[in-house]
């Protein structure tokens, strides 16, 4: 969690430094999710995710080295610079990539539950999305083909409460039920607090038991905040459209600190920790330094890459 | 007489909204995020403060608020739907191309679909194969949407108001990349053609026939030129459904020479349209053969160093010109700036 909370920051610096020409969405506040989720996950489960996945890849063991070059344009990005922010993938860990059209990722992401049930295998797919891209239709005929033929997949609405900036209830009426649509659907359901690791990481750990016991989809709805604006490297706390959200809310339920105050309390020395943070950063920097004096892609490779 | 204005592309585009939406309260406007104070990259800022009941934002369902506009729009109602980019749009074609464009011819006329399909389109640093593409050739082989491509704030002012008033589908393609540049525009509403090309330079030597932001490296390539002694004639053919082919001939006619620029891929692109009617017409004698320049048939990729070989600029326009006449290249490297950065220039 601590890893991709200082990449994020890191990455956000280098960005206000206008270092980077790629759209960036950072994953700030929702740590707890991509994580909880990952820790029930083995490494042949794949994962995939959306315009906010440096958080999901990250937490799959994606190559931190390989996604700042892939910001950067580099060569050495995961998508050898072609892709960008948006277009994560890492597939030696089975993170299998994520797209920001909305919604498109959740078919495809059945397409993979799909060929892991056609050959049998042990493992499944979770595949992480925004509550705005959950009012996609595809979403709901996907949830009815998932349950339709039993797939082992595991949907996770990260619920930010924003689509851009505009609040679940411009977008849903009084009586929208997530948990109703999902079950009526055939799709088991749980919530959980998204800003919380070890509620994500229960209730999906409750849920993952049920898929690879051969039970079906099941779908996680966990409730978060997106700490920062929602493509700019800035808190945006100035547009004053945040209600619940606020600055001294999102700091106080802020996941990393829940998880620090935790270990605290088990006899985990400040110290300790301290000294984890600064390793991590120093990890971080020498990255970011890495893919600043990488080599961009060669020319002759805008045309290479279109066809397998 | 009052001051000369000069506008933003966008706030052309706001204006032209506000000035329809007070003349006729059948149209509202309906998309993602149109409602916020800057809305649809600030076309339609303030509209929601000032008709609070007739804009719309709406959840993430492209297919499900569009056709349910284009539901509206047969009861009547004038709907401006915006979309923030074209790949957003595409999750709504059935309802556009396939319901929208054929709904009056297939009932045998007298069902007439009034409404504006507000859609985004093109180059931005930064946002790479999937929120990139332009996709203009898509809109121009659908017969029964009429489509237009502003390619300055006063031709963006003027159409939107003429699509409002059109009793059809009409699709408003806005090149991302012009949403910077400005230009005098009236004050009060006006109406430009939405099937007519237009003559934007005088020339003899040549015909180069653009549109939105290629017409806008088109307009800085005849500029130098100019100064190596080549005139061109330069049009911007502002509708590709219809395509005003009177004005296209008409100019190849006088100069002998065409060529064509896109900012699309090279395939089955505008200007392979342009130059295969120019091919087929008895009337027109070229005294070369036509030529073109476009985006090559790959993805628009991310990284900076790819993008800059993607796109025509006013520099590689000319020099295939220049080349065209036997002339030697100009040497001129653009910056940064130039390369990857919306445009701020005024026109005119
Ligand atoms: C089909 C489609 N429509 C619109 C957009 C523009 N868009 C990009 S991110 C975003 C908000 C998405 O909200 P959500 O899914 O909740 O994810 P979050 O950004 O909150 O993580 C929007 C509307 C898009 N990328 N794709
Ligand atoms: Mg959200």
């Amino acid at each position: 969690m601590l890893l991709i909370r200082i990449a994020e920051e890191e990455i956000a610096a280098l960005y206000l430094k206008n270092k980077i020409m790629s759209f960036v969405h950072f994953y700030v506040g929702q740590e707890a999710v991509a994580v909880g989720v990952s820790d029930n996950l083995h490494l042949e489960d794949r994962a995939m995710g959306n315009h906010r996945s440096h958080g999901h890849y990250l937490a799959k063991g994606g190559n931190l080295r390989a996604m700042i070059c892939e910001l950067l344009g580099k060569e050495k990005g995961s998508s050898h610079g072609k892709g960008g922010s948006m277009h994560m993938i890492d597939k030696a860990v089975n993170f299998t990539g994520s797209t920001p059209i909305l919604g498109s990722i959740v078919p495809l992401a059945a397409g993979s539950a799909f060929e892991q049930k056609y050959h049998r295998r042990d493992s499944i797919t979770a595949v992480y999305f925004g509550d705005g891209a959950s009012e996609e239709g595809v979403v709901y005929e996907v949830l009815n083909l998932a349950a339709l033929f039993g797939l082992p997949i595991l949907f996770v609405i990260e619920n930010n409460l924003y689509s851009v900036n505009s609040k679940l209830r411009d977008r849903r009426s009084a009586d929208y039920s997530v948990e109703k649509i999902v079950s009526g659907l055939g799709v088991k359901y749980l919530k959980a607090n998204g800003n919380d690791y070890e509620d994500v990481h229960a209730q999906a750990g409750t849920l993952i038991k049920s898929i690879r016991a051969g039970h079906g989809p099941s779908l996680l709805e966990c409730i978060t905040f997106r700490h920062m604006a929602h493509s700019a490297p800035i808190m945006d706390d100035a547009q004053g459209y945040r209600e619940e959200d606020v600055l001294e809310k999102r700091l106080q339920e802020d996941p990393i600190k829940k998880v620090k105050t935790k270990l605290l309390s088990q006899g985990i020395k400040e110290e300790e920790l301290a000294v984890l943070e600064k390793e991590i950063r120093a990890q971080v920097s020498s990255d970011i330094q890495f893919a600043i004096s990488a080599p961009y892609p060669a020319k002759e490779s805008l045309y290479t890459d279109l066809y397998a | 007489m009052p001051e000369p204005r000069i506008l933003k592309y966008t706030d052309a585009l706001r204006e032209a909204t506000d000035q329809v939406m007070e003349q006729d309260a059948n149209v509202f406007v309906m998309g993602l995020g149109v409602s916020y104070s800057k809305g649809a990259d600030g076309t339609t800022a303030g509209l929601k403060q000032k008709y609070p009941d007739r804009v719309f934002d709406v959840p993430v369902s492209e297919n499900g608020f569009t056709g349910m506009a284009v539901g509206a729009a047969i009861q009547g109602l004038h709907p401006i739907v915006h979309h923030g980019r074209v790949e957003f749009a595409l999750l709504a074609m059935d309802p556009i191309l396939t319901q929208a464009a054929k709904w009056n011819y297939m009932f045998g006329g007298g069902n007439p679909v009034p409404i504006v399909f507000r859609i985004n389109i093109g180059r931005q640093w930064g946002n790479g194969p999937q929120h990139t593409q332009a996709l203009y050739s898509l809109f121009g082989n659908v017969p029964g949407l009429k489509v237009v491509i502003p390619s300055t704030p006063r031709m963006a002012k003027g159409l939107l108001v003429s699509a409002v008033r059109d009793n059809n589908p009409v699709v408003l393609l806005e090149p991302r990349w012009l949403f910077q540049i400005t230009e005098i525009v009236p004050q009060e509403i006006y109406t430009i053609p939405l099937d007519k090309a237009r003559v934007v330079r005088k020339g003899s030597d040549i015909t180069i026939v653009s549109y939105g932001d290629g017409l806008i490296a088109s307009l800085e390539a005849v500029d130098l030129l100019e100064k190596e002694g080549v005139h061109v004639e330069l049009v911007d053919l502002v509708s590709i459904n219809p395509i005003d082919w009177e004005t296209v001939f008409t100019s190849v006619n006088r100069t002998g020479r065409l060529m064509c620029v896109d900012t699309t891929n090279e395939a089955f692109n505008v200007g392979s349209e342009i130059i295969a009617k120019v091919a087929q017409s008895p009337t027109i004698a070229l005294k070369e053969k036509p030529i073109s320049l476009a985006t090559p048939n790959v993805p628009c990729p991310t990284s900076t160093v790819l993008t800059e070989l993607y796109y025509p600029t006013s520099v590689s326009i000319a020099n295939k010109v220049l080349t065209l006449f036997g002339k030697s290249s100009i040497e001129r490297s653009l910056s940064f700036e130039e390369l990857h950065l919306a445009p701020t220039v005024m026109i005119g």
